[in-house]
């Protein structure tokens, strides 16, 4: 198991360091040239070489490529052109509400989606079945920033359960935090519940078609306990393995879930670096999000032996 | 033999005597064959129909009762839809019934390109990893780290670094989303090799574009046409999404996600400027995605038990 882990650990390196690779040749790539800025409009030919060769921009892009990768792993991802803050430090402030908002998304997606795969599949072809899937094709079809205004127009404008728009931290009250977190959330994990949902019905009616469900049928075991205790512990690696791919949806949807509800997390970061075209900031939340989707996935694929003792490595 | 029912004890004399055999195809009125159609697959005719009638809003929309999309007049701002203006006018005074069918170019195009542009790319890559053995190890390794990037914040990414234009637009996008093509035509590709009528087929001697255009892109063809839809889906959604937080078709061209952005500053008191192309948007994917599961249940009936 720790020979498997490690090894799966170490696959891991080859993937992130073509990302780190992608994500650097994206501000090599990019338009303007940063010396040509420094040096301002009045200065000659000479000086913007001069300022390049003391950035070091004149270097190959490996020797640069390595140094970056260097100062990344010492966590420096460098310094906003904007407000000249490190990146870092940017990031750790606009971590909080992104990290809740998903968190919450996560738990109340699952806490929703699977027992309503598990009642969809248990009564395939009946009324609940029907409108499982059909919602599934709704969440699928319905943009996250739709969703969102749908759901704050009702919610929060007309009913007033919840604030319209923004964040409270955990600080200044947790009722109050989560209140203005339930609307995003909802938003955010509505396509992630259409897909848990579906794939959690489809493995479902593979399992309970299996000797054993009719074993424990026979036995006289209950449908609750027979459905959630023995036939979704069978069924539990595709709905795994999903949750973890789907976090790749619930990051590209955090970005613009946050413009919605004018949440300041890294997806406002984002959005506002994309328009200032401040490409450090791009380039360190592209990074620290692609690499926590690899992580989650690696411990996905490490909870596979907890879930299914049959698996050995 | 007519195509009535035939009842069991006509069936029982058939065999008793084998007369004539009925016609193996009987032939039926092309409306009775459609009405079947339509009644085993609802989803393909609600969608092709919803996306028709979204295509044509687009093809026609000079015709439909619309004014210069991009025509300001702030003596018009911000009114609500009534029987001039059917959804309003924006902040500039830009009529929103106008802006909106002449958004669905915009997403339609899009969609389009991205689904035909990545599919195309996907199965060439795709056929060189099924077939390169060497290169198959880097190109995996390569679709993982695509892939290991969401792909909204890719397609974010290549946006930061171009111009805001359609087919900037189109080809963020498309990049995005190759890997997905490229892994399922491989799959396709590997499982294929191991059929005795490939394995045939190269032991008589056939060479290999010869067994690419024969045996593979043939049985390729069902599953990107499913998958091409949902890119398509997707490639609409991900468009309004670029377009609404700044990074993808610019402002002088109305698009859905553009003009949601621009009336999200006033959402709260004129909700009516995001609702109608967020209406438009959910339809149109709707549509594209009901096409997508029909054909799916249509054609492969395998992955349509599973799912």
């Amino acid at each position: 198991m720790l020979a498997y882990t490690a090894r799966r650990a170490l696959a891991t390196i080859p993937v992130m360091g073509l990302v780190a690779l992608f994500v650097f040749s994206l501000l090599y790539l990019a338009p303007g040239d940063p010396a040509a800025v420094m040096a301002g409009d009045q200065a000659t030919a000479a000086d913007v070489e001069r300022i390049r060769a003391t950035l070091g921009l004149d270097r190959p892009f490996l020797v640069r490529f390595g140094e970056w990768l260097w100062n990344v792993l010492h966590g420096d991802l460098g310094r906003s052109i904007f407000t000249d803050m490190p990146v870092t430090d940017l990031i750790g402030q606009r971590v909080g509400p992104t990290l809740s908002l998903m968190v919450l998304t996560l738990i109340l997606s699952i806490a929703i989606a699977v027992p309503l795969g598990v009642v969809a599949a248990w009564r395939k072809g009946e009324f609940i079945d029907r409108f499982v899937m059909f919602f599934a094709v709704l969440g699928f079809s319905l943009p996250v920033f739709v969703v969102g205004y749908l759901l704050a127009y009702v919610f929060a404008l007309k009913l007033e359960w919840f604030p319209v728009q923004g964040y409270s931290p955990p600080q200044n009250g947790f009722w109050q935090f989560l209140r203005g977190l339930i609307l995003p959330s909802f938003a955010l994990g509505l396509v992630y519940i259409a897909l848990i949902a579906r794939i959690t019905r489809a493995t479902m009616l593979e399992v309970i078609s299996q000797d054993y469900i009719r074993t424990a049928r026979a036995k006289g075991l209950g449908p609750t306990s027979i459905l959630f205790l023995h036939a979704l512990k069978n069924a539990s690696l595709p709905i795994v393995t999903v949750i973890g791919i789907g976090v790749g949806l619930l990051i590209g949807g955090a970005v613009v879930t946050e413009s919605v509800f004018a949440i300041p997390g890294l997806g406002r970061l984002t959005v506002d670096a994309i328009l200032r075209r401040d490409y450090p900031i791009i380039q360190g939340v592209v990074l620290l999000f692609s690499f926590s989707y690899v992580l989650i996935n690696l411990m996905v694929d490490l909870l596979y032996s907890l879930l299914d003792p049959r698996i050995r490595y | 033999m007519s195509t009535v029912e035939h009842s069991e004890a006509d069936r029982g004399a058939c065999f008793a005597a084998a007369p004539q055999l009925p016609d193996v195809h009987p032939p039926q009125r092309i409306r009775g064959r459609f009405a079947s159609f339509a009644f085993q697959h609802p989803t393909i005719v609600v969608g092709a129909v919803l996306l028709v009638l979204v295509m044509g809003c687009a093809a026609f929309a000079p015709l439909l009762g619309t004014v210069d999309p991009g025509a300001v007049s702030p003596a018009r701002r911000t009114r609500v839809p009534s029987e001039a203006y059917w959804f309003g006018t924006d902040m500039l005074g830009r009529d929103v019934y106008s802006r909106v069918l002449y958004g669905a170019r915009v997403s339609l195009i899009v969609g389009l390109s991205v689904a035909i542009l990545s599919s195309v790319i996907g199965v060439f890559i795709g056929l060189v990893a099924g077939f390169v053995r060497p290169l198959d190890a880097i190109i995996m390794r390569a679709t993982d780290a695509m892939m290991s990037i969401p792909s909204i914040l890719l397609a974010i990414a290549l946006m930061a670094l171009s111009r805001g234009s359609v087919q900037n637009v189109i080809l963020a996008i498309t990049v995005a989303e190759i890997p997905r093509v490229t892994r399922l035509v491989r799959g396709v590709v590997l499982s294929l090799r191991e059929q005795p009528y490939v394995e045939a087929a190269v032991a008589a001697g056939a060479r290999t574009p010869k067994i690419i255009r024969q045996c593979i892109l043939p049985n390729t063809l069902a599953p990107i046409t499913v998958q091409a839809t949902y890119i398509c889906a997707s490639a609409m959604i991900t468009e309004a999404i670029l377009s609404f937080i700044g990074a993808g078709t610019p402002t002088s061209i109305p698009s859905w996600g553009n003009i949601m952005a621009e009336g999200r500053a006033i959402w709260q008191v004129k909700p009516y400027i995001v609702f109608f192309p967020a209406v438009f948007l959910s339809i149109t994917v709707l549509a594209v995605n009901l096409l997508g599961d029909g054909l799916r249940d249509a054609l492969d009936p395998r992955s349509a038990k599973r799912i």
